[in-house]
């Protein structure tokens, strides 16, 4: 094999594994995924993760030469969609013996996809948020205030998104025009308004990355699981002070 | 009246679950197993609170592993790992309200830290909620990758030979 194409293998590897870090997939799926690219390559992948970059070393068996280097972890939105189809395409280079070229084409196929409507995201979340509203007990009016609430928030949320603010301070300011909106049920006499505003920010709670950081830790990625469980703990920290913002303004009290 | 409660509770879950789990973009054909797990798991959570009285956490766990194991099967059939499908049907079990209770505990406990008795009282709901929270989550994510740790090999290859790529 020669140095320029171990660089190639590598080159690639290093895009696939920056891609599903980046997409939110837990870490020893990726590192056995991308280990799978390398056999069917036929060169070994060792890597090191952390939170925002990773380390990997492509090595061909049986002889000295080497890659190694250094990947940025981009920060994509999670995106089960890629997380499901690059690991197909990870068993189909390994059972089907792809050459890069191909794998490299398939990969560019699956990510450039169009994501999902924003609009009818919008929609499901809304909708979610109500249902939940319901789980808690919430009567159908408190139902209505919540979905409108959530509509609101999560709009405000996209659009902070697109212009690129700090996702802290996203997180803050949807929390509070969420449950501002919600605080409404308050003042029009409502039964269960206070369920219609605890239930109004539960959209925003990160519960992809809690599950995922139980989930690397159980696989014995101990470091990046703390860290993706620290990573969400500091979004509830907004969320509480977003609401606690509305609260202290129309009730005077938190809990 | 009893079997109409559990249907609703799992009709509400598969709603929520499938929203929540839009926001990160799980492939369309997820979507109908996304709603069966969640039902499953929440009308199996509820069904354990409320007759058998068993607490949170431990129900959590049991309605996890139905999800996790619910999964294996799925997964197979819509050539998706078990990750993409348990983790948007756990979500609305993910206990977001004690989550962001431990924190305004924790605010009004500094509002009142020259009040003893009322600064006490917030401290301790910070940790009942902060605890609730922190084991329900474990539980949910343990419940939820015992049937991967029982199933290495089959668990692993779920999107082996996909028609979707």
């Amino acid at each position: 094999m020669t140095n320029d194409r171990i660089v190639e293998i590598a080159d690639f590897i290093a895009r696939y594994l920056s891609f599903m870090l980046g997409a939110g997939v837990h870490t020893s799926r990726v590192v056995r995924n991308s280990k799978r690219i390398g056999e069917a390559l036929g060169v070994g992948v060792s890597i090191y993760t952390s939170q925002k970059t990773a380390t990997l070393t492509v090595s061909v068996p049986g002889s000295s030469q080497r890659d190694t280097r250094v990947v940025d972890i981009p920060a994509y939105p999670i995106s089960f969609e890629w997380n499901a189809d690059l690991s197909a395409l990870s068993w189909a280079a390994f059972d089907k013996k792809m050459s890069l070229e191909e794998i490299r084409g398939r990969f560019d196929e699956i990510v450039s996809k169009p994501k999902m409507n924003p609009v009818f995201v919008l929609l499901m979340v809304g909708l979610a948020n109500a249902s939940f509203c319901r789980l808690f007990g919430g009567d159908i009016w408190a139902m209505l205030i919540t979905f409108t609430a959530t509509l609101i928030g999560f709009f405000t949320r996209q659009h902070l998104t697109k212009k690129k603010v700090n996702h802290y301070i996203v997180f803050v300011i949807s929390a509070f025009v969420a449950s501002l909106c919600a605080s409404t049920a308050l003042s029009l006499g409502i039964e269960t308004a206070e369920i219609a505003l605890a239930t109004s920010v539960l959209y925003l709670v990160p519960g992809v990355p809690l599950i995922n950081g139980v989930i690397d830790i159980t696989d014995g990625h101990i470091q990046i699981g703390i860290s993706r469980l620290v990573n969400a703990l500091m979004l509830i920290v907004c969320i509480a002070i977003g609401m606690s913002a509305t609260l202290m303004l129309v009730k005077d009290s938190l809990l | 009246m009893i079997a109409i409660d559990i249907v609703s509770d799992g009709l509400f879950a598969a709603v929520a679950a499938m929203g929540f789990g839009a926001i990160s973009d799980p492939p369309l054909r997820a979507f109908p197993y996304i709603a069966l797990l969640a039902a499953l798991g929440h009308a199996a959570r509820y069904c354990l609170m409320t007759f058998l009285g068993l607490d949170i956490a431990t129900a959590s766990l049991i309605a996890a592993f139905i999800i996790g194991t619910g999964s294996v099967w799925c997964g197979k059939k819509v050539f998706c790992p078990m990750t993409v499908l348990y983790i948007p049907a756990l979500l609305p079990m993910v206990p977001g309200t004690y989550a962001y209770k431990t924190v305004f505990s924790l605010i009004m406990f500094l509002q009142d830290i020259d009040s003893p008795t009322r600064g006490s009282e917030y401290l301790q709901s910070m940790i009942f909620n902060g605890a609730v929270s922190f084991s329900v989550i474990f539980m949910l994510a343990i419940g939820a990758t015992v049937p991967v740790f029982l199933l290495r090999e089959k668990a692993n290859s779920m999107t082996r030979g996909s028609k979707f790529i």
